[in-house]
């Protein structure tokens, strides 16, 4: 019982980190996304295969082609292509 | 993704399919989209509205901690809220860029023309996206503008405590003759006020009044009664008992501070209820009764709290082991500490609602923050406990030290004029060391439990221990999570009260605990407490619902339904894996834990497990095979290797096998799946035992074969069929060897028969003169040479006679030779 919960408690440590969103770039240049999160702008640029974690509660991001979306924070974004899918 | 790629195709077959309709389905969604952000546009302006309201009640708000918390809770609100609804345009977005890419980039020059409702459809598909995002760009500005306000309040209110803190008065001015002329004109208002309610209550509500407190007063009365006759065993200390245990006194301590002052607080929340109810109250009486029923609850509460901690009449129910004079000291200067805090905060509110001159107030509250600074010396000053040889001893140096600089602080601050500071650090002084006292009265109460029989003495451990199974050990167990399950309450509870006294709103612990609740940040890794905890609890239920759902497969329905035991064993095993293995996946679900990044993990862990945990995962795969394919089930004698013995308990990792000296050997699965493994009883229980005589050469063979074969015969135990049988094996060295194998219908008694067999051959034989030999051994005697003798004082001594004895021996020699007689030599035989 006791090995089981501990079992338990450090599977979710490991899998804690899963809160956050997460973007990946797929494209082959870098892409940037620009980040409004508690009043300021930041610009997030992913590497070519690059995969960032950001906003762990509510944001606003400008996507590569000029998109506007709110993210709540448990969103994954793969970009591809220049083009960004929430998923 | 299903339906988002379902709908790709969909609108894909449209477009190939029927190419006129498409254009009237884009307006129909166009229409729906331009409601969506008309609507989405109008929740932000209105959103802002209340934003630009909020922002111009900050600064009327400045002087008022509780009112900022109060904006700043709505803005965090707000700033949600615009969240919310910029999201509504997400599957919209999906959708366009969609459309986007399925048209196609326009065509480059050079290239041939697309057609015209193509463009048209691109270029409005364009310009709603473009709408949509400058309704997102506004919500991002208002979430934007909301998070500078926030900042805002925050440096406002941090400036607002300081200077609370650090306002100095001019006490000269406070504390001039003049204050008495006002604070005489003060009484006399208050009088008046209070006088002319009085008499109009008299004179026209008389009856309302007295049904009011009657009413109150009952209510009480009930509660209080009640609570005696339900606790009235643990409710009270008795003075009989010579040394009542730590948890008895707690829990005198805890009642009895609790239902009276219970008690007392229905009695004046439903006098003020009651009084509102029949309108008897009139302008600021309301305000005043309040404060006083405040002032009243909190005074009684803290001397019931001493009274009951310090117990000044009965030593024996104390709960700090102070000697009784100070106790009864200590319980004072407490309730005389809580009395001018009280009034204090009392005349304070009278003083707001009089409107009087800064000056009284000023001067009241230098009064009260001297006495309290005073009390807190004359605390430290005390000597409460005596030392084996009867002096006095004073509180630990720490203690003591602190209640002196906490005294000396509060005055030295009242003289210098800082009187915010001191009011400040006179009420944390008497609030937070009520709490902290409580606090650690529960702590030491859930120390108590947890202590070795400490939870089975109290009454719910009685009542568990006539009313269920649980053993001694049990109890003790559930003590254990009992105390720890105070300890976090008692955490849970005093921290927020602690943090409310120390300055912070209630509105800046919803929002920490929102934070905590939601998610916290630290590096790149978010931690949600509730998550993990719901992931836990949900866990919980799985495992005991598992343990519940194999408990009746196994006892209600296989047990009923005859199944075999190794299949029953194998299914129930199966089953526990199986609910445990899905619990833990719903529980990690319900955490909120994405899956996929689990598996991340598990794919380079894989390496590892390959490598270092090859052992374990092979036992493991053993273990289900052997569940799976039953080669022995729990009860059966196997012989694996040198081990021999029954099964006991087959898990995943081992097996448990019980010799028949009674050793537990834990045997690794894999050993029994890779090795050949001996079952005595694995269809039945069915078995031979062989048991070898020798018979002399010479005897009468024939007729020893028949005796043999018709013992065999006559056991009770030997099977008819297969028949038994007595095999001449050998012509041995020694004797003609003959084998009596028979066999058995449980293999287990095979000791009681072969006993029962020999000790009937060997009184046949003896009746039928047939010799049993036996190899006739030579007995080789061999010569011990004495053992060397250690003790030297025993050798000189006889050495010594050995010595003499010679000497005499040579001496009878020479008298014999002399007196002429001749030795005769020994007789030859």
């Amino acid at each position: 019982m006791w090995k089981s919960l501990v079992a338990a408690i450090a599977f979710l440590a490991v899998g804690g980190s899963a809160f956050a969103a997460s973007a990946t770039n797929k494209d082959a240049e870098t892409r940037t996304l620009v980040v409004t999160e508690g009043g300021g702008k930041t610009e997030l640029a992913l590497a070519a295969g690059e995969t960032a974690e950001f906003c762990p509660s509510g944001c606003f991001v400008t996507m590569p082609n000029g998109d506007l979306e709110a993210l709540t924070g448990s969103e994954t974004i793969e970009i591809s292509g220049g083009v960004a899918r929430i998923k | 993704m299903f339906f988002r790629l379902l709908r790709l195709v969909l609108i894909l077959a449209l477009f190939v399919l029927a190419p006129p309709s498409s254009d009237a389905m884009a307006q129909a969604i166009g229409q729906g989209a331009a409601a969506l952000i008309a609507e989405q546009m109008k929740a932000i302006q209105d959103l802002t509205a209340k934003t630009d309201d909020l922002e111009k009640k900050i600064p009327q708000e400045a002087e008022e901690d509780a009112g900022l918390v109060d904006i700043r809770l709505q803005l965090e609100d707000i700033s949600r809220a615009a969240l919310t609804s910029a999201l509504a345009f997400r599957s919209r977005l999906a959708d366009i860029n969609n459309r986007i890419e399925v048209l196609g980039a326009p065509p480059a020059e050079g290239q041939p023309q697309e057609p015209e409702i193509v463009t048209s459809e691109r270029g409005a598909l364009a310009a709603e996206k473009a709408e949509i995002n400058a309704v997102i760009a506004s919500a991002q500005n208002l979430s934007i503008r909301i998070s500078g306000l926030i900042d805002k309040i925050s440096t406002m209110r941090s400036e607002l405590f300081r200077n609370v803190l650090t306002k100095r008065y001019v006490l000269s001015d406070a504390l001039s003759p003049e204050v008495f002329s006002d604070a005489q004109d003060e009484y006399a208002n208050f009088y008046k006020a209070v006088s002319s309610w009085l008499t109009f209550a008299f004179k026209f509500k008389f009856q309302a009044v007295l049904a009011a407190t009657l009413m109150a007063l009952s209510l009480a009365a009930v509660l209080f009664v009640g609570g005696r006759r339900l606790f009235g065993r643990v409710f009270e200390a008795d003075p009989s008992v010579e040394d009542p245990s730590y948890l008895s006194r707690l829990s005198v301590a805890f009642w009895s501070t609790l239902l009276p002052t219970l008690a007392v607080g229905v009695f004046l929340v439903s006098t003020v209820f009651f009084f509102n109810y029949y309108n008897v109250l009139r302008g600021d009486i309301g305000v005043f009764l309040n404060a006083l029923v405040a002032v009243i609850a909190v005074v009684f509460c803290v001397n019931r709290l001493t009274n009951a901690a310090l117990e000044p009449r009965l030593p024996n129910w104390r709960l700090i082991p102070v000697e009784t004079g100070p106790a009864r000291w200590l319980v004072r200067l407490t309730t005389a500490m809580a009395v001018v805090i009280g009034i204090n905060n009392f005349l304070s509110v009278v003083n707001d609602k009089m409107g009087s001159p800064l000056s009284l107030t000023i001067a009241r509250s230098f009064v009260a923050t001297i006495i309290v600074g005073v009390i807190l010396i004359l605390m430290g000053l005390l000597k409460p406990f005596k030392a084996t040889d009867g002096r006095w001893r004073p509180w630990p140096a720490w203690l003591r030290y602190t209640a002196f600089a906490l005294g000396l602080f509060t005055v030295a601050a009242a003289l210098l004029g800082y009187i915010g500071l001191a009011i400040f650090v006179s009420l944390q002084v008497v609030v937070t060391g009520t709490i902290l006292v409580t606090a650690y009265i529960g702590f030491l109460s859930a120390r108590a439990i947890s202590e070795e029989g400490g939870f089975a003495n109290t009454s719910i451990g009685r009542w568990l221990s006539v009313n269920s199974s649980y053993e001694e050990s049990a109890l003790d167990q559930l003590g254990l999570v009992v105390s720890v399950a105070i300890n976090v309450m008692i955490v849970l509870v005093f921290l927020p009260l602690i943090l409310l006294m120390w300055g912070f709103q209630p509105g800046d612990i919803q929002a920490w605990g929102y934070k905590l609740a939601t998610g916290l940040t630290i590096g790149s890794v978010t931690i949600s407490l509730t998550g993990i905890l719901s992931g836990i609890v949900v866990f919980i239920i799985g495992y005991f619902l598992t343990r519940w759902f194999q408990g009746w497969l196994d006892g209600s329905v296989m047990a009923r339904g005859k199944v075999d035991t190794g299949v029953r064993n194998s299914i129930r095993l199966a089953v526990g894996y199986a609910g445990v293995a899905l619990a833990a996946l719903v529980g990690v679900s319900a955490a909120g834990i994405d899956l996929s990044n689990l598996a991340l993990v598990a794919g380079a862990l894989s390496l590892g497990i390959g490598f270092g945990l090859q052992n374990v995962v092979s036992n493991f795969v053993s273990g289900l095979i052997l569940l799976a394919e039953r080669p022995f089930k729990v009860g059966d004698w196997i012989v694996a290797g040198d081990i021999s013995g029954t099964v006991k308990k087959i898990s995943v990792r081992a097996t448990e096998i019980e010799t028949f000296q009674r050793q537990s050997v834990i045997l690794p699965n894999s050993n029994l799946i890779n090795n050949a493994v001996g079952n005595w009883t694995h269809r039945n229980k069915l078995g031979r035992i062989d048991i070898k005589v020798g018979v002399a050469y010479g005897s009468d063979v024939k007729q020893a074969h028949a005796a043999l074969l018709e013992i065999a015969r006559g056991h009770p135990l030997v099977l008819k069929n297969p028949e038994p049988f007595v095999l001449f094996t050998n012509f041995g060295p020694a004797a003609l060897e003959f084998e009596i194998r028979v066999f058995l219908a449980d293999v287990m008694n095979g000791n009681v028969v072969q006993n029962d067999i020999r000790f009937a051959v060997l009184d046949v034989f003896a009746d039928q003169h047939i010799e049993i030999p036996s190899a006739p051994r030579a007995v080789v005697e061999t010569k011990k040479h004495e053992a060397w003798p250690i003790d030297d004082d025993k050798i000189e001594v006889d050495f010594a006679e050995q010595e003499q004895a010679k000497a005499e021996a040579v001496a009878e020699a020479k008298r014999l030779a002399k007196s002429g007689r001749k030795i005769r030599k020994p007789d030859p035989d």
